[in-house]
């Protein structure tokens, strides 16, 4: 590694301005974990960004906003994060690696760094997560899905992501994932919610599922399926086949896809089961 | 028996407060001034012979000491391997070669200033290859006109290095046509064990430097420090007195640190550079260019009698030894030698196999040695025995198990590279053992009844295995033992202790023999210029072959501390006795503390050190038995396998330390949990590993161990010290099929390839055969 | 070059690193030669150190990172002379094989035993799930933290540093 130098941002403006004149030989570092795991060897300058003010996790209304460089454990053990959604981002966070490195990870990190086989991602996406940044010009916002559709490794070239904002659901989201052992990343993952109308059909529902090896990507036609239903386990087997159908699936060195695509309807049957007890529980 | 005051006492590790405190007491956790930093140049090719290698650029880049590879070092051939003599592995390894045999093969070595600059260093070094096709299934390797791997002429002790193969065995008992002929029920079966590897969480590493006298000293993390000093000296060309190897406490070895893989190059470039050097694997060099268990082919043909009584064996192995055949010819004998005794009842036996070459990582010593692929496959084959034959697998295996005073025809034909010798077995308590891990285990009431708990189907398997205790006729272990002044005690030993805690066992036998608390004892291990010779802590020795060479040890210095009070209490010899620290007359009950007679022998009367030496060679080697039971839950939507219960009964004679024991036993069980599981070291189409790192090996986490319990059920081993036996390998042998024996009871799928993974599960379950 | 101060087992260090060294290299540098290397990928927690209390992999932190903040390594625990008892039970319970993981092991064992003084075992295994033991089987370290909290609860963990 040939780091010149390693900077404290002192707030967002700091680490823009620094990023911006490393002109590309610059990187930013909040847990430090896949910077430190993977380093481009032209990097000259490390930029810290843990004390720019961007680690707070905050209720606005029934929204919850969490800054990038909140650490997974931060957001595991919140209050905030525990009453958002029935506490199934915390329950996510519990999936993800191991205690020490939670302590170190940010959610901003997983969000920029969007490993195919990460947890977060899937349920950001489900969740319908936005992310916030700050360029030159201004601040920006996209879903988090919408982003990955873009060239975002690009865009944090030159931009510091700031919060990840996520709305408020009337409803309950679970997730699954199935994976070789305790610690261990997912060889297939998803998250999925459901809400309910007043007659009790279900008015809206979010699947996504992940490291199919490919990253997370939201099944649209699986929720058209389920919007309007009754819930009943008929209903959550038909949408885990659908979701096994229209998900890219491939192989890797951790899974086949033959396997995938037969535990995809298992685990997103699961995650609706589970998501519609919560909800039901709910009435 | 008398009663004991430390044999098997939950004394305190010897090292333990260094360990518990952090203290710097591993190989690299001294700072040497001057210290270079060495690295190695891996071979990119499985297979290729070096054209042209220039490390000009390399040599010119400031902060660069050398740059050693083939052209620049005395070619010698050696191996690795660090076993008794005669060396039972082919002389087919060289410092460095003008040809690579495997991705990762050393190609050439950089010291320098820092480890930037080495790495530097290394991306400087031109090297053009010619590659040669290679050699990446096993199957293939002796197949007419596959590529020869060795084809060096001044390579030794290979067994047909034209084809490919490293070594091979074919061993005959009675007749085994004849045998499953006159078999009622014969079953047949194929397991194929994997690339796996050890992962001691201390990669491999070393420190070399020249001492004031300008001797060599190589301060390194291995199980064998005396066969590093006699290979090295090899390799290098250099009078073996001229080197000091010291082993200080070792993160893990689990057989990886039975190889010389690094103390020859460092100890190279400290000669060359006249600087410290140290060397480190990462993690990743260890997965790629350290050591693996062999993976292997077995296959198993049983014939039994109606009743259930075995007539006849073959078993068949295929080992691949990837690179070089380190441990090859041994390994491959273990397969047999460490199992089929223990079946001992079936007249008509075939072992039979050959371990080949290929352009893959190289396979060495890995706890269970061979004996552990043997019994993955015997052990599956004796649960579809039981079920053909309907008869319970528990009591087929009562039924033809060794006893205590029976022998195998085995022992005799199959030794350390070459013939055994006829053994009897002594102490044998795996009946008892059987039935209190059926107990524990539930087997009666769990088998065959799947029980369901939502997904999750339950499902129990059991296995057994013996192992030995040392190498008979080739270990050896040497003790000396001196008393100091005050009345406490030097044990000095060439015993290597890895972790196992063996330190610690052989100063509770010093201290029991001699009367003494633990503490009066003080170890020094592992030191070829301090201590006496061992041949190292492997192969299960260290408790029985030093131990015994402790007891002969303490023994003899017990008669000088005899001889010395009998002058001042007045009274012969024979009636006095060493107790708690002091000699007292049997007759009088007067006594006198050890520290007068220490006191006394070095400065009063007829002075001299009270010190003795003993050695002992095993003259046999008593196997240490167990029994495995595992219930398992399958998710028979996903295949995923969780171990909920494991149960491991051993017997391993009289435990002299029962907790370190268990640990033993614990610690084997969870590896051989991961193995079957989890591990597999993933090759690429060009004989690379893909996952060589632990986050995509994986190795198992407190998260992911079961309920285990163990028991310990002692024996007297007559030979043993204190009646002990080994305990460290033989509970690795059991996990792999007592999992995949319950994996077929809850779900009715045999797998008879590790690791059983979701997919494999699964595919088993969704199979027609099964979902009938 | 660059200098930082920080707090290290509770004594002030001001010195100079590296801007791109690890803190487990500084660390081993400044003589905290507990602080093992295992994998330098985050995988292994050999080289498990607190920071400001917190667990966190030295090898994946930058040395930068600790500026300003506390780093405690097991040297900061306990010594062979008064090792803590985190350390008596590792040893009563024979939960030490090779001790490489040993250290690691016993820090976040003891961040366990801060915040919760009654785990369940299977709690004890959650909390140590991150940190690899190929010796142990982890039966034993299992014993050993609940020992250290029961200890605790009793009353018997004499001092804190």
């Amino acid at each position: 590694m040939a780091i010149k130098r390693y900077h404290y941002a002192r707030d967002v403006e700091e680490a823009l301005s620094l990023l911006l004149a490393y002109e590309g030989r610059g990187a930013l570092v909040a847990g430090g974990v896949d910077v430190a795991r993977g380093l481009p060897g032209e990097i000259e300058g490390l930029i810290d960004i843990t004390a720019a003010g961007l680690s707070g996790i905050s209720r606005e209304g029934g929204r919850l906003v969490v800054g990038a460089t909140a650490t997974l454990e931060g957001i595991r053990t919140s209050r905030e994060v525990k009453a958002y959604m029935g506490g199934f981002l915390s329950e996510v966070m519990g999936h993800v690696a191991t205690l020490s490195l939670r302590n170190m990870a940010t959610l901003g990190g997983a969000v920029v760094s969007a490993h195919p086989w990460a947890d977060i991602p899937t349920a950001l996406i489900a969740l319908g997560a936005e992310a916030v940044w700050r360029n030159e010009e201004r601040t920006e916002r996209a879903p988090v899905e919408e982003l990955y559709a873009r060239p975002f490794r690009a865009i944090f070239r030159r931009a510091v992501l700031t919060e990840i904002r996520l709305p408020a659901w009337d409803g309950a989201f679970a997730f699954e994932k199935l994976s070789r052992n305790a610690g261990d990343i997912a060889l297939v993952n998803c998250a999925c919610g459901l809400g309910l109308d007043a007659e009790g059909k279900i008015a809206w529902a979010r699947v996504a599922v992940g490291a199919t090896p490919y990253r997370a990507e939201r099944l649209v036609a699986v929720e058209e399926l389920l919007a309007g239903e009754v819930p009943s386990e008929a209903l959550w087997e038909e949408a885990g086949h659908r979701a096994a159908a229209e998900a890219r699936v491939g192989d890797d060195m951790r899974a086949s896809a033959e396997w995938r695509r037969a535990v995809i309807p298992v685990i997103v049957r699961r995650a609706l089961e589970r998501a519609g007890r919560a909800v039901m529980g709910d009435r | 028996m008398a009663e004991r005051k430390v044999i098997g006492k939950p004394v305190r590790k010897v090292d333990g407060i260094p360990l518990a405190t952090g203290q710097p007491v591993f190989t690299l956790d001294v700072d040497l001034p001057g210290a270079a930093v060495g690295k190695v140049l891996h071979s990119p090719h499985a297979h290729a012979e070096i054209v042209r290698i220039d490390t000009s650029r390399a040599e010119e880049l400031p902060g660069v000491l050398c740059v050693l590879h083939h052209g620049n070092v005395p070619r010698i051939p050696y191996t690795t391997a660090g076993q008794g003599w005669p060396e039972p592995s082919p002389y087919d390894s060289f410092l460095f070669d003008r040809k690579v045999r495997f991705v990762g093969d050393r190609v050439a070595a950089v010291a320098a200033e820092s480890e930037e600059i080495a790495d530097e260093a290394l991306r400087l070094i031109e090297v053009e290859y010619r590659v040669l096709p290679a050699v990446l299934d096993p199957e293939g390797a002796t197949a007419p006109g596959a590529p020869v791997i060795h084809d060096e002429e001044d390579a030794r002790g290979i067994h047909d290095p034209q084809r490919n193969i490293a070594a091979a065995i074919d061993i005959r008992v009675g007749e085994i046509e004849r045998g499953f002929s006159e078999s009622d029920v014969v079953v047949e079966t194929t397991c194929e064990f994997p690339y796996v590897q050890h992962v001691p969480l201390e990669p491999h590493c070393v420190i070399a430097y020249l001492d004031e006298e300008d001797r060599l000293v190589i301060r390194t993390s291995t199980q064998v420090p005396f066969h590093v000093r006699r290979i090295v000296a090899r390799a290098l060309g250099l009078p073996l007195s001229r080197i000091r190897v010291i082993k200080p406490r070792i993160g893990g070895g689990f057989g990886t640190k039975q190889e010389i893989i690094l103390e020859d190059v460092a100890a190279a470039l400290a000669l060359r550079t006249r600087r410290p050097v140290v060397m480190k694997y990462t993690r990743e060099e260890e997965f790629v260019a350290a050591r693996t268990r062999h993976p292997m082919k077995v296959r198993v043909k049983l014939g039994a009698k109606k009743d259930g009584k075995l007539h006849a064996i073959e078993m068949d192995v295929l080992s691949n030894t990837g690179a070089y055949g380190t441990h090859s010819l041994t390994v491959l004998s273990n397969v047999g030698s460490k199992t089929l005794p223990l079946y001992n009842k079936a007249p008509h036996i075939w072992f039979h196999g050959k371990a080949v070459y290929t352009n893959l990582p190289v396979a060495g010593a890995y706890r269970g040695y061979g004996a552990t692929q043997g019994y993955f496959a015997l052990e599956v084959a004796i649960d579809e025995l039981a079920e053909k034959l309907g008869i319970d697998p528990l009591e087929l295996r009562l039924k033809n198990h060794i006893r205590a005073g029976e022998t195998s025809p085995i022992f005799e034909k199959i030794g350390e590279g070459r013939e055994g010798k006829a053994q009897v077995i002594r102490s044998c308590a795996l009946e008892e053992c059987i039935r209190e891990g059926a107990k524990r285990i539930g087997w009666s009431e769990k088998r065959g009844k799947r029980l369901r708990d939502g997904p999750w189907v339950h499902g129990v398997g059991m296995a057994i295995a013996m192992q030995g205790s040392g190498i008979t006729d080739i270990d050896m272990g040497a003790a000396t033992i001196m008393m100091n002044e005050d009345g406490t005690f030097r044990l000095l030993v060439g015993a290597t202790d890895l972790g196992t805690g063996s330190d610690t066992i052989l100063a509770q036998i010093a201290a029991e023999t001699l009367g003494v608390p633990v503490e009066a004892i003080s170890v020094y291990s592992s030191d070829t210029d301090f201590t006496p010779f061992d041949t190292g802590a492997y192969a299960s020795s260290t408790t029985y072959v030093s131990g015994n060479a402790v007891l002969l040890a303490a023994r003899k210095v017990r008669e000088e501390i005899l001889r010395v009070a009998s002058g001042i209490l007045g009274e012969p010899p024979g009636e006095l006795e060493l107790r708690d620290g002091r000699v007292v007359s049997t007759r009088t009950g007067k006594g006198v503390p050890f520290a007068e007679v220490g006191h006394r022998a070095m400065y009063v009367t007829d002075q001299r050190h009270i010190i003795a030496s003993a050695s002992f060679v095993p003259p046999e080697s008593p196997p240490p038995f167990a029994a495995f039971f595992a219930e398992v839950a399958v998710d028979v939507e996903t295949g995923r396998v969780r171990v909920v219960k494991f149960v491991g009964v051993a017997d391993c004679g009289t435990p002299i330390h029962p907790r370190l024991a268990e640990g033993q036993l614990e610690g084997a069980i969870v590896q051989g949990i991961g193995h079957a599981l989890y591990e597999e070291m993933l090759l690429s189409k060009r004989g690379g590993v893909r996952n060589p790192n632990l986050f995509d090996y994986r190795i198992p986490t407190a998260a992911d161990v079961p309920d285990i319990e163990v028991v310990l059920i002692p024996s007297e081993e007559p030979t043993g010290p204190y009646g002990a036996k080994s305990i460290a390998e033989v509970g690795i042998n059991g996990p792999a099929p007592a999992i995949a024996n319950a994996i077929y009871d809850a779900v009715g799928v045999r797998l008879y390839r590790i690791p059983f993974t979701p997919d494999r599960v699964l595919s088993g379950i969704c199979s027609p055969a099964v979902l009938k | 070059m660059m200098k930082i101060y920080f707090e290290l087992n509770g004594e002030p260090v001001y010195t100079e690193i590296k801007p791109g060294e690890m803190l487990l290299d500084l660390l081993r540098r400044l003589g905290m030669k507990s602080v093992k290397e295992g994998c330098r990928t985050g995988e292994c927690g050999a080289c498990t150190v607190l920071l400001d209390g917190k667990p966190i992999r030295s090898c994946l932190t930058f040395a930068a990172k600790a500026k300003g903040h506390r780093i405690t390594t097991l040297e900061g625990l306990g010594t062979p002379e008064d090792p803590h008892p985190l350390q008596e039970a590792f040893l009563e319970a024979g939960a030490v094989q090779c001790g490489f993981c040993t250290p690691g092991m016993i820090l976040v064992a003891y961040h366990l035993l801060s915040h919760n003084p009654d785990p369940s075992p299977d709690e004890v295994r959650a909390a140590i799930s991150g940190n690899l033991c190929r010796c142990t089987g982890y039966v034993k370290i299992v014993d050993a933290v609940l020992t250290a909290a029961r200890w605790k609860r009793e009353g018997k963990w004499r001092k804190e540093r």
